[in-house]
């Protein structure tokens, strides 16, 4: 029934060999080697302070959608990390390989690349940094903020939360394994078809690649769910659907696309998958394969996958802006209609991204006209963005000044990208690395988002505030990099560019090369900030240390409770009167009136069912990558056989008795990062304490 | 939450089950799918007009599982299911439908035989097929 | 409740005691739908791909669409599903009425017709390889294989589940979670019925016009 393969197979090890590990490398050497110490930097504490029992039931078990979004938040940012050193590689090779006399280094001919390990690379960035990277730090913003925008105390599925956070971990696992044990795609993210086919990757790199995509995007729509359900079911009293916050509204705009594009996903690589295992002819150049279907079926979600990401950095901008201008938003309503009439038209202009597929004049013209409609709603965003900032009383911290910062990039990338919507410029600049420019501009207007989120959101998760003299200078060397690089850029797809190149011929894109390098150069050393950030943020945490609202101009619900905020989140469910219900509290002098009682909650129990479900899942991707049947099987069994014991031994959770919230409320605990702490120095007593 | 379950039974998802409605949605669906197979069967129409039609009966068989056997309304319990359902639909549509026509667009500008949209235009076997 | 005074002596809420009654069940019920409907897409997708590869072109030399596909037989399979369904519902009726061994027994004959639309479909599946007709032949039968192995797979996890169910009414009872789990296999169950009406017409009966 399966493909037979070239090469050795044994039963126990599948494809797997000796051979399979590029121990031989000298740039895999480096890598193994940083890997290494940076693993031994983040275990060896670990082990010293004896922290994994910690790790494990407070971490590693959670249903608490706060630590769950805080996993979420690091894994991306880990991942990021290992992206922006691709795109370093990806850089420096370029700038190294320009024109026929430049010089070769290691066992590259041009550069220090060779072209099979560059293309790795480049495969290996984009995977990373859209599905490991930019969707799980989103992800986790909503994880964490969403629930307490809405006054409930947890999401509608906290187990299910749980999964969904290892499901995505499992992917970024699986990316990661490939950097030392075999290989990685090099068909670029995309997965440009039939390269991807067997007869032409028959390496493991395209079963890495797409098994971890495939994982990962299982979890996304489940997290999908379960944000869907909380904001319809879980919402506190007098929460309307006229008084959702911005940002819960666009996180459930983003949860529908996550829901409904990620399937077709998971469809278009399934049938990849099919060719590859089974030998079928979906995507192949012969038998009546139809290698423009896999374009489509990748593009029906590609596209979408955009506006699932860029449309929570929206309303991280649309939460940021109105604090720090001390203003309401400009147009509630029309922010909210922009958001769904974005997300419903992300479903009509996938062809956008093959206009050169040639359907035709007509099937283009529609495509086309498509894509210029989302221009009107996003033009309503940035207007009302506009219209709040216009006579506020700005004031520029670190968040704000990403926020800001985020407009000008969707602005530039915005208009290229209506440029780019006319097929008569997409003809000429198609596959140019003005394209790369463009999309750039936007990925980044996410990341800005994402910074402002963490900075303007970190004082409510950990208790204090982060840094501001080196957030600010983050901000800038970071911003630098990004015009350096990205104006060069856009120069050199003018110039005739195309993307992907680990050669250059052309000698006159030697100056911009070398401005879009100095650009590379501000990025590395705005990520040596930003752990200098973390580092004096951390150290002068006491310093630092929040109020509930430590901004002291925030609007919305999350600011009502502590900073950091306790476990259960509100000890009493806050009755939602306004829009901006802190705000509005703050007007009539109601912001400081503590509930009079404390009464019984219950919360869940946490589980070690998500973490195990997570393990197996590792067991299948990369069972199915080795071709280790064994493997693959004895995992999908398990994740079945755990399901549905698990459907049997029914969790009933514990209870907080009146006394205890009391207790906890008067003497506020130290919350997210220190729950267990303070459970264990105060054993909690009355009805079922865990 | 910690307010003890009321008994499951109760619940109005449980109670709307009625073997009525079960029946009719089971025998319609049976007997609109037994119709298109007549018709299909013994070529009533010629075949663009006979897809038409069933693929009409199709959409009433979809609308009596829907609305007969599994019982969709808009009471308060299930009101974000119908309007989850209809956000989707289109979606539905607009995956199969766009995908087909491009392609079929596609398949006449490239002259792959069989795919005669064009009016007027009749292909001859080319060394493609 | 604690209240807070506005402007001259109007009275607000600011917290609300009690627990807010969040109905466990029907959020179950609404998370499960919303991943039935994507689920629905993954076929969405699926339907996309046979529509594209439904063409001669993609025949590739190897069996048409014609040749392969037998309404009449598949009614069959279609009246099995069917049945097997309206088996499940009346489960459901007698949930309803908490007659626990009733709903046991409809389960076991939901079960049984399900494994009858599994071996019509299994026998179907090896009379075409018996003919050479294999999904390795050609894109269409790549398309045509996978589609209905698809809807196979769910029909034979279903039936998992409906396994699952029986022994937990009968060893749990009528429970607040099992009732929530009986309910979202309904609309599990349900929807397999839904999916096979578009296979049949767009597959079976649109095959021989």
């Amino acid at each position: 029934m399966f493909v037979h393969l070239q090469g050795p197979y044994s039963f126990l090890f599948g494809r797997l060999t000796l051979a399979s590990i590029p121990y031989d490398n000298a740039i895999i050497q480096f890598a193994f080697g940083f890997a290494a110490i940076a693993a031994i930097l983040v275990v060896a504490p670990v082990l010293y302070y004896r922290k994994i029992p910690y790790l494990f039931r407070e971490w590693l078990t959670t249903v608490d959608h706060k630590k769950i979004g805080v996993m979420y938040i690091i894994l991306g940012l880990v991942m990021m990390f290992r992206g922006f050193f691709d795109g370093l590689m990806i850089r420096t090779q370029q700038v190294m390989a320009d024109g026929p006399h430049s010089a070769g280094h290691l066992e590259a001919a041009h550069g220090y690349l060779p072209p099979a390990h560059f293309d790795q690379i480049y495969s290996s960035h984009g995977t990373i940094m859209i599905i490991f990277a930019a969707t799980p730090i989103l992800t986790g913003l909503g994880n964490i903020i969403v629930p307490l925008q809405i006054g409930a105390r947890d999401m509608a599925f906290p187990t299910l939360n749980a999964i969904s956070l290892w499901l995505t971990t499992v992917g970024a696992a699986l990316v990661m394994a490939s950097l030392f044990i075999g290989d990685f795609s090099t068909a670029g993210w995309v997965g440009l078809i039939p390269l991807t086919e067997l007869d032409f990757s028959p390496s493991s790199g395209v079963d890495y690649w797409m098994w971890a995509i495939q994982i990962s995007s299982v979890g996304t729509t489940l997290n999908a769910i379960n944000v869907i359900a909380t904001i319809v079911a879980m919402r506190a009293p007098g929460m309307r659907w006229t008084r959702l916050p911005i940002f819960t509204w666009t996180t459930l705009s983003t949860s529908i696309i996550g829901l409904t594009a990620f399937p077709i996903l998971g469809v278009a690589l399934a049938l990849l998958g099919a060719d590859r295992y089974l030998g079928t002819h979906f995507y192949t150049a012969g038998l009546g394969g139809n290698l423009m279907l896999y374009t489509n079926l990748f593009w029906i979600w590609g596209h979408p996958e955009v506006y699932f990401l860029v449309l929570p950095a929206f309303g991280i901008i649309s939460e940021v802006i109105p604090a720090f201008s001390e203003k309401p938003l400009f147009g509630y309503v029309t922010m909210v209609a922009a958001t769904f009439a974005i997300a419903g038209i992300s479903w009509v202009v996938w062809l956008h991204h093959f206009f050169t597929m040639g359907a035709g004049p007509l099937v283009n013209s529609f495509f086309s006209v498509a894509t210029m409609v989302v221009g009107i709603p996003t033009g309503v965003k940035v207007f009302n963005w506009l219209f709040t900032l216009y006579r506020g009383r700005l004031t520029f911290a670190t968040p704000m000044l990403w926020a800001v910062g985020a407009l000008f990039l969707l602005l530039i990338g915005g208009l290229t990208g209506m440029m780019l919507a006319i097929p008569a410029v997409n003809y000429t600049v198609h596959n140019s690395v003005f394209v790369i420019a463009h999309f750039h501009c936007m990925v980044l207007l996410i990341v800005y988002a994402a910074f402002a989120a963490v900075s303007f959101w970190w004082p409510k998760v950990f208790g204090f505030k982060l840094d501001e003299t080196t957030g600010k200078l983050f901000f800038w060397s970071f911003s630098i990099g990004t015009i350096l690089l990205f104006t060069a850029m856009f120069g050199l797809g003018f110039m005739g560019e195309t993307r992907r190149l680990d050669y250059l011929y052309n000698t006159q894109w030697f100056p911009a090369l070398v401005i879009e390098e100095i650009g590379v150069g501000f990025y590395s050393l705005s990520v040596l900030i930003f752990f200098a950030m973390l580092f004096v943020s951390i150290r002068d945490r006491v310093k630092n240390a929040a109020s509930a609202d430590p901004w002291g101009t925030s609007r919305t619900l999350e600011w009502l409770t502590h900073s950091p905020v306790p476990f259960y989140n509100f000890a009493v469910t806050p009755h939602v009167n306004s829009r901006d219900e802190l705000s509005w509290r703050y007007l009539n002098n109601l912001a400081a009136t503590a509930p009079e009682h404390f009464e019984e909650i219950h919360m869940p129990n946490n589980t070690p069912v998500p973490l195990i479900i997570g393990a197996l899942a590792f067991g299948f991707g990369f069972g199915l990558t080795w071709r280790i049947w064994w493997m693959t099987g004895f995992s999908l069994l398990g994740i079945i056989a755990v399901v549905i014991y698990r459907s049997f031994a029914r969790d009933k959770g514990y209870h907080l008795s009146a006394e205890v919230m009391t207790q906890l409320e008067r003497e506020p605990p130290l919350g997210v990062i220190a729950e267990s702490q303070y459970l264990s120095k105060h054993p909690l007593t009355g009805a079922g304490a865990h | 939450m910690s307010a003890p379950d009321p008994d499951p039974l109760h619940h109005p998802e449980v109670q709307e089950a009625g073997i009525i409605g079960y029946t009719a949605g089971f025998l319609a669906t049976l007997v609109l799918l037994g119709v298109a197979l007549l018709m299909t069967e013994l070529h009533v129409m010629p075949p663009g007009p006979l897809l038409g039609s069933i693929s009409g009966l199709a959409i009433i068989a979809l609308l009596c599982q829907t609305f007969l056997s599994f019982g969709l309304d808009i009471t308060r319990h299930n009101i974000w299911k119908s309007v989850s359902l209809v956000l989707t639909v289109p979606l539905f549509i607009l995956t199969i439908g766009l995908t087909v026509w491009m392609f079929q667009q596609l398949d006449a500008l490239t002259m792959i035989p069989g795919s005669n949209i064009m009016p007027g235009m009749t292909m001859q076997p080319t060394m493609l097929q | 409740m604690t209240l807070g005074t506005i402007g001259a002596d109007e009275k607000v809420v600011l917290w609300q005691y009690g627990e807010v009654a969040h109905d466990m069940i029907s959020t179950k019920t609404l998370g499960f739908w919303l991943y039935m409907l994507s689920d629905a897409l993954v076929f969405a997708g699926l339907f996309a791909a046979y529509g594209v590869l439904d063409h001669s072109m993609n025949a590739a030399n190897g069996p048409t669409e014609a040749q392969i596909v037998h309404p009449i037989a598949a009614f069959w399979q279609t009246l099995a599903v069917l049945t097997s369904v309206f088996a499940y519902s009346v489960a459901t009726v007698a949930v309803k009425h908490g007659y626990r061994q009733l709903v046991v027994l409809c389960v076991l004959a939901a079960i049984l017709l399900g494994m009858v639309f599994l071996g019509l479909e299994f026998s179907d599946f090896a009379d075409l390889y018996a003919h050479g007709a294999t999904p390795q032949v050609s894109g269409f039968l790549s398309a045509y294989f996978i589609l209905i192995a698809t809807h196979g797979l769910h029909m034979a996890f279903g039936i998992l589940w409906l396994l699952v169910m029986a022994i937990q009414v009968s060893r749990l009872g009528l429970t607040a979670p099992v009732v929530a789990q009986l309910l979202n296999l309904r609309l599990f169950w349900q929807f397999q019925a839904a999916i096979w009406v578009c296979v049949y017409v767009f597959v079976y009966l649109k095959g021989v016009i």
